[in-house]
């Protein structure tokens, strides 16, 4: 199958990029996570674990609903559990983590693969296990935490935004099953309108500094979040300002060009000075530094 | 040649070792550049498929490092810094250009091969630091994201350097008539000792009493 709605691919040139024939006809697409909404029940965990046929193994309990602690490569979403002191009262704070979709993924920057990490003409990014090699230079790379190697078959797994859902029309697993309507996906445009009238209502309900985490340092997110309190998304266990990492950038947009220049211009000076200094060749009887009289006497040793 | 006399200059020990890593470095260089340039990932298929090679560079790598390491405690002694080393590396133009009339004389190795010497060091040491911290799925669970990121970094430019500095190793070798001759079957001339590296000769006249 040719994969038109293909509009980035890891390890490709921009000489010659994915395809980009169409004209932007594809609308980019969005979930929105209303963390002021959400009940913590877990169903957007299980449903993911459903669709996709992952079952991580049941762990222990460590004091926290939060089971397993952490994305892995069996378990695609994850809901977490924040408990909040607030003025002198516990409260909970729920995050319904799973990939965040950048506009400009780390992910697919720091790559060691052609094609093994794509980014779909609506805004999703998504990984092809058939050509991943499993080197983990996406872990590493992503701002969030997000993709987790798998130790059975060296391949990198993260949430696709259930691509093969959305791809004949239907909405992400985690988003059909919600409860509460926590969860939502449509066209970015529809949330970020969506998104903001909600902080509107927050805000006029007193929450005065709700609003949309839907972070620039990665050029926005198609996963975007509504927060009570948006300055401080840590207590959401997000981070504050996500950016492609420097080592990943100083990587693949510095070390790349200026190694390829180095190794190219060795080369070529040794290459022209064989050429011009011509053969260094020891002559039978070439005396070297040392004076004739003591090369006759070492010589007659 | 036939007439002239021949030293000793690499034990067979040494030169089994330095083909060696010849061989496994070539492996690793060639599946690691696969991982630099996704464009050139075919050159890692000398191990069969993109995935074997990520599997199997790690283990090459190991190799490589331990036996260069080892390479390289068997010559710490001919690679000390000396007296001959300052006035050769002023004339260092005169010796890329073969004005031999210019050229001070040096020991065993010649400054130029010890700054290889000491690269080598630092590159056995960073590969296998950063190589542990990214291993995948072993050892980079254990270490922070920025961690491993940092020491992917570390690793590619290191790689880098030292591939820049094989390219200059195996000009010298090639250009240097007589080296690899004598990194294959151990014996160069005393002509050549003299031609290249004439101190070398005071070694041996120590060794023969």
């Amino acid at each position: 199958m040719a994969e038109q709605d293909i509009i980035r691919r890891s390890g490709t040139t921009d000489i010659t990029p994915a395809s980009q024939a169409r004209v932007g006809g594809v609308k980019k697409v969005a979930k929105l996570f209303d963390a002021t909404k959400c009940n913590g029940c877990k169903a957007c965990q299980v449903a993911c674990s459903e669709w996709n046929d992952l079952r991580e193994e049941v762990g222990e309990f460590s004091g926290s609903y939060q089971n397993p602690p952490s994305l892995s490569p069996e378990c695609w979403t994850l809901m977490k559990y924040n408990e909040i002191e607030d003025a002198g009262k516990l409260r909970w704070q729920f995050t319904h983590s799973a990939c965040m979709h950048c506009a400009d993924p780390a992910c697919l920057k720091a790559c060691s693969t052609a094609g093994a990490i794509i980014q779909r003409a609506n805004g999703t990014v998504d990984f092809d296990s058939d050509k991943c090699i499993g080197c983990g230079y996406c872990a590493s790379a992503c701002p969030f935490d997000i993709p987790k190697i798998s130790a059975k078959d060296n391949k990198a797994y993260k949430c696709t935004l259930c691509s093969d859902r959305t791809a004949v029309g239907l909405e992400p697993s985690c988003v059909k099953t919600c409860t509460t309507g926590a969860l939502r996906y449509g066209t970015r445009e529809d949330m970020l309108f969506y998104a903001e009238k909600r902080v509107e209502e927050l805000k006029a309900r007193g929450y005065k500094n709700a609003g949309l985490y839907n972070p620039e340092g990665v050029g926005g997110t198609a996963m975007m979040m509504i927060f009570h309190d948006i300055n401080d998304p840590e207590s959401y266990y997000m981070p504050k300002d996500p950016q492609v990492p420097m080592a990943t950038e100083i990587r693949q947009d510095w070390l790349k060009p200026l190694g390829t220049a180095g190794l190219i211009a060795t080369a070529a000076f040794a290459l022209m000075h064989r050429i011009t200094v011509g053969r260094n060749i020891v002559e039978e009887d070439q005396p070297g530094y040392i004076d004739a009289a003591a090369e006759k006497e070492e010589d007659s040793k | 040649m036939s007439k002239q006399e021949m030293i000793v200059r690499h034990k067979l020990f040494d030169r089994l070792c330095h083909w060696t890593i010849v061989v496994v470095g070539l492996v690793t260089f060639l599946t690691g550049f696969s991982f630099f340039y996704p464009s050139f990932q075919w050159l890692g298929g000398i191990v069969g498929t993109p995935q074997l090679a990520k599997v199997l560079h790690p283990f090459f790598g190991i190799a490589m490092c331990l036996l260069l390491g080892l390479l390289l405690i068997r010559y710490y002694h001919h690679n000390k810094w000396d007296k001959y080393d300052w006035p050769w590396m002023k004339a260092v133009v005169w010796v890329l250009l073969q004005k031999e009339e210019n050229i001070p004389p040096v020991g065993h190795y010649n400054p130029g091969q010890k700054m290889l010497f000491r690269a080598f060091v630092i590159f056995v040491i960073a590969f296998i630091v950063t190589g542990v911290i990214m291993w995948q799925p072993y050892f980079a669970p254990m270490f922070e994201a920025s961690t491993v990121n940092w020491a992917t970094l570390i690793h590619a430019a290191c790689a880098i350097l030292m591939l820049i500095a094989i390219v200059v190793h195996f000009w010298m070798a090639t250009w240097i008539e007589g080296s690899i001759t004598g990194m294959l079957y151990g014996k160069v001339s005393k002509a050549w000792a003299r031609k290249h590296h004439p101190a070398m000769l005071d070694d041996f006249k120590e060794e023969e009493k």
